[in-house]
């Protein structure tokens, strides 16, 4: 045998053997194959990390362990392990009194995944009494017990709580408690941090480790996130269109990763040590469709090393040493090796030393704006320009509650220069890109584009300003209209604004298209024929169309897989320096941010807390909580240092309604001190571009730890 | 809680008044001599005129208005034209056994209607639910005369087993005093109702199922059954209550129907023979309980749904 169970369970250390799973979903007249002959291996104590893309099984892997596939699904065949009992095949009474009990699994989305209208002592105590047939009372005391060791602060008060009355990180703790409640021997979690901040992820992790080796459990940690897999699993599993591309133990699979595929996977996420000059690797095209079953390696239309025993033959699993399993043809050899090419370079104004520095090419092919900047000041000034939303429900005493969306936000974006904006969810990121485009007026504060007033101008005056002024969205799906063909998109914003012929105004869309990298043929296509990559790619060429002269892409590539994300980020970057646009990039992701912004701004409950050239910030981060972000971000290296647990931000964000006194993020920050809480810090300058809002900001030293 | 529930209360009040002044501004413009409707085609101008002046019905619009609000809060209602009684008595008599029959109706739709439409979602595209559904959209079809008409002629005519006419008996609780006599009408009530609610019932289910509590609840290891009964019905019930608060004025309308069709003399039948009598005190005063009804069904619905789903509060 040399599946990935070669080593039988004779020492007792395995608890979960899957061997060559598959899995069947009957929809209608489709038979989709999420899983085809998965084998994968856990030993007690251990977490398997499963990683892949969207659609490539790893969720349905998880659903088959715990006999919750989908309706119409089947596994046709392979068989699960669990500690010498066989699950394939067990009666459903049976599986149930497995179900909550010896594995328990932790969802995704901790907002639906807890009942609404019940208190959460009594979902967190459910499965005890279920199981262990234990008194209401009895049940409800051990609810008590695992909510304290899931962090949740005065769990007894809690206990009668309803799911909404906590904050996302809390829930995500309730749910956690709730699967772990009956100490299962496995736990399944389900990309169970996807929906969180990068500061709660890291703590939610961190807890998930701690427990299980509390608790003694295995756990099976399903996550797109090499990162995350990088730094909290001890075996991975690597998954592509349902197969095991490759497994073995993390550090192994890292240090020499052997399929292509991994490989590939590795190459093109943005990380934090990039080098901002080079194109990140891509992989070309999209995953398979799982519908049809096709003959040879699954990865062979995007893989650059395919031959055409590829094309014909799937490869056979190969055990190598130390249980490193690989089904590839040509397995590479050692680390992921990340071919590049280089981007050329225009030098982008106030932009921090990286930009200035000569590229290999050199500035040969200057960009057409980049030039008009110094000039003429900047294209994008933003002076304190504050957002309050109304908050729901009037205060006690009839006074308004506002949410502070925006408080006091300045900065300035030079033509051709790219600035970035980064923070968790709720900071107000995205209420102040929509000021900037004019889709939102401030509640005072002012835009000022061209030396001109946007904030101020009457909606007649404002309108052939617009076109100037454009903006692409997170999710294009919700921002295309699906009635309409991809043509009629992008010809819209040209008549509205009467650009042209109707023959044109096609040509014009075709040009688009093709800059964006997409065939002619998709003029014809509606958005929902499209992929996600491919609709982020329209969204783009639409916000393009009217050749802005400000581009401000809201989460551009948040709702794409990595190797999607790769394309789009590189397409991006290839548009600003080409078209000298100056842009601002708005998003959560430290490194996708890093790697397209010449400068950054790092906001914190509608303020912004740092700015500076992105190696400033990056590189030498001032504020503790800039710093406590890139603490908080797995890189997708095991070797890479860890921060220590000090540098990391705590708990979760505060409530923007009423923002704490002094500086908003003392309620988090290890070196907040009395001043602190009378005082609000201004932003003051650390060096010439860079600047903190900080009475303690982090030496140089302090923040590379 | 106590907050909202206040707040909610005094929408609903505006909302009564906005009602009464449109409903007496129009049955003012649809007749303005009352004098003439009580008195007759062959009284003398001069009579109604004076019939007019002492009622005060020659007074401006907004002053009668303003008398006959005054009035109502004292609980009068007015006078009737035609059967010399005070209105007030006349539909007290008569809503409680509307109310009787409605009730007793909307129960037995929802007690089957409920599980019907959890069965449904719970086996979605069996043929259970197409021959659900299938009959669900007839019986929407069907008008509830024609309904309460097939019911006379099966369950009356053919197999005499229920009387074609409801019990004439005085007292609100025929329901359970005379059940038999009662049946057809309950029935047609019911049958009218349980398409809405099974199909609505139906999709808040399917909604639910949907959610990722649902599978966290087989994730604990509970059977089926419990899934159902802990977890999804009271969330799939919610759109339900909310639509049958909202459903009170249909109910009444449906009242209307059954009630003249089964000649059962609750407020449906005073309202039609009140409009053939052009006794518009009457009609005013049932149109205006209408309103209170319609009004008081949102605001019952709103509070029991708050109280159901704590989340409501936050936003409302
Ligand atoms: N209920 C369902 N019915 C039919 N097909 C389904 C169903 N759920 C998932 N699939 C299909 O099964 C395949 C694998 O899905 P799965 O959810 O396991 O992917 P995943 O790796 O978890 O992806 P993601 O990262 O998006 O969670 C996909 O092609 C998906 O479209
Ligand atoms: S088997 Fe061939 S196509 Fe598949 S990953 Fe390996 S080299 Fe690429
Ligand atoms: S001002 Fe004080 S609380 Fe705020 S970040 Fe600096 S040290 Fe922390
Ligand atoms: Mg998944």
């Amino acid at each position: 045998m040399s599946t990935a169970d070669g080593s039988a369970n004779t020492d007792g250390i395995r608890l979960l053997t899957i061997r060559d799973l598959s899995v069947e979903i009957w929809r209608g007249d489709r038979i989709v194959r999420p899983v085809r002959g998965v084998s994968l291996a856990l030993d007690r104590g251990e977490t398997l990390g499963i990683v892949g893309e969207t659609g490539s099984g790893k969720s349905m892997t998880g659903l088959a362990i715990m006999g919750m596939l989908p309706a119409g699904g089947r596994i046709t065949a392979g068989s699960i392990d669990l500690d010498g009992r066989e699950l394939v095949g067990l009666p459903a009474a049976r599986y149930r009194a497995i179900r909550g009990n010896d594995v328990a699994m932790v969802f995704q989305d901790s907002m639906t995944a807890l009942n609404p209208t019940k208190r959460i002592g009594e979902q967190v105590a459910e499965p005890v009494r279920l199981h262990r047939g234990a008194s209401k009372r009895e049940a409800r005391a051990r609810a008590e017990e695992m909510l304290a060791l899931v962090g949740l602060p005065r769990p007894a008060e809690r206990l009668d709580d309803f799911p909404h009355q906590l904050s996302g990180g809390m829930r995500q703790r309730v749910m956690i408690a709730m699967a772990l409640v009956c100490e299962p021997r496995l736990v399944i979690a389900d990309e169970p941090t996807t929906a969180l901040d990068v500061t709660v992820q890291a703590e939610i992790l961190d807890l998930l480790d701690d427990l299980r080796s509390r608790l003694g459990m295995s756990m099976i940690l399903v996550t797109h996130d090499m990162g995350v897999i990088a730094r909290h699993a001890d075996r991975v599993g690597v998954m592509y269109a349902g197969r095991v591309a490759e497994t073995g133990p993390t550090s192994e699979l890292f240090a020499r990763t052997r399929h292509r595929y991994t490989q590939a996977l590795l190459s093109s996420i943005p990380s934090l040590t990039q080098d901002r000059r080079e194109e990140l690797f891509s992989i070309p095209g999209a995953p398979p469709d799982l519908t049809v079953v096709q003959a040879g390696c699954p990865f062979a239309p995007r893989c650059a090393a395919a031959t055409d025993r590829c094309r014909a033959e799937l490869p056979p699993p190969v055990t190598e040493a130390g249980g490193h399993v690989h089904s590839c043809w040509h397995p590479a050899e050692g680390p992921a090796a990340r071919t590049r090419a280089r981007l050329v370079v225009p030098a982008p104004a106030g932009s921090g030393p990286t930009a200035s520095e000569p590229t290999g090419s050199g500035p040969t092919a200057s960009g057409p704006a980049g030039s008009g900047s110094t000039a003429s000041g900047p294209r994008l000034r933003v002076v304190d320009l504050r957002r309050e939303h109304p908050a729901g429900g009037a205060g006690l005493f009839g006074g308004r509650r506002t949410v502070k969306a925006v408080s006091g936000v300045s900065f300035e974006v030079a033509a051709g220069e790219t600035f970035g904006l980064v923070g968790e969810s709720g900071c107000g990121k995205s209420s102040l890109g929509r000021m900037l485009v004019a889709l939102d007026r401030p509640t005072s504060g002012e835009v000022i584009f061209d030396g001109e007033p946007v904030t101020r101008m009457s909606a007649r005056a404002l309108g052939p300003r617009r076109t100037e002024l454009q903006m692409m969205f997170q999710d294009s799906n919700a921002s295309l209209d699906p009635r309409m063909r991809i043509g009629a998109i992008l010809r819209e914003p040209l008549a509205i604004q009467g650009v042209g012929t109707r023959a044109q105004r096609t040509a014009r869309a075709r040009e688009l298209l093709r800059d964006v990298g997409l065939p002619a043929s998709v003029l014809e296509r509606y958005p929902h024929e499209l992929s996600g990559g491919q609709r982020q790619r329209v969204g783009l060429a639409r916000a393009l169309a009217l050749d802005p002269k400000v581009l401000v892409a809201d989460e551009p590539v948040s709702a794409l897989d990595v190797s999607i994300r790769s394309q789009v980020l590189n397409l991006m970057r290839r548009v600003q320096l080409e078209r000298g646009l100056s842009s601002v990039v708005i998003s959560h992701d430290l490194a996708v941010v890093r790697y397209l912004a010449d400068r950054v701004g790092v906001m914190y409950l509608g303020k912004l807390v740092e700015t500076g050239t992105t190696d400033e910030v990056y590189g030498s981060a001032a504020h503790p909580y800039t710093a406590g972000l890139l603490a908080a971000i797995p890189e997708a290296d095991p070797g890479a240092p860890r921060a220590p647990a000090a540098a990391r931000v705590r708990g979760e964000p505060p409530s923007p309604v009423d923002p704490p006194s002094g500086c908003r993020f003392r309620t988090r920050c290890a070196l907040a001190t009395a001043l602190c809480a009378q005082e609000e810090p201004p932003l003051t300058p650390v060096t010439g571009t860079h600047h903190v809002a900080c009475h303690h900001p982090l030496g140089r030293e302090e923040s590379r730890s | 809680m106590t907050w909202y529930v206040l707040r909610r209360l005094a929408v609903s009040l505006l909302v009564l008044l906005g009602i009464s002044a449109v409903v007496f501004l129009m049955l003012h413009l649809v007749s303005d001599s009352p004098g003439r409707v009580v008195l007759g085609q062959r009284a003398s101008p001069e009579a109604v005129a004076d019939f007019n002046r002492e009622h005060g019905f020659d007074r401006p619009v907004v002053a009668q208005y303003v008398g006959y609000l005054g009035r109502l809060l004292q609980g009068d209602l007015g006078r009737s034209y035609k059967l010399n009684e005070d209105v007030g008595t006349l539909l007290a008599r008569n809503a409680g056994r509307s109310a009787m029959v409605s009730l007793a109706g909307l129960v037995l739709a929802l007690l089957i209607a409920v599980p019907l439409g959890i069965l449904q979602a719970v086996r979605r595209n069996s043929v259970v639910d197409r021959v659900a559904t299938a009959a669900s959209y007839v019986l929407y079809a069907t008008p509830s005369f024609l309904l309460g008409l097939l019911l006379i002629a099966v369950f009356s005519q053919t197999i005499p087993i229920f009387p074609a006419e409801a019990s004439q008996s005085h007292s609100p609780w025929v329901v359970f005093t005379d059940p038999r006599a009662m049946a057809l009408p309950v029935i047609t009530l019911a049958v009218t109702s349980i398409a809405v609610f099974a199909q609505y019932q139906r999709s808040a289910a399917l909604d639910q199922l949907g959610q990722d509590y649902i599978r966290v609840a087989r994730a604990k290891g509970l059977p089926e059954r419990l899934i159902l009964t802990r977890h999804l019905l009271r969330n799939a019930c919610l759109p339900l209550v909310m639509l049958v608060g909202t459903l009170v004025p249909t109910l009444l309308a449906g009242n209307l129907i059954v009630e003249s069709l089964f000649n059962y003399p609750g407020l449906g039948l005073l309202f039609l023979n009140s409009l053939q009598r052009e006794d518009y005190p009457v009609l005013l005063a049932y149109t205006l309980i209408g309103g209170v009804l319609t009004v008081a069904g949102n605001f019952v619905a709103d509070v029991v749904v708050a109280a159901a789903d704590r989340r409501i509060e936050l936003s409302a």
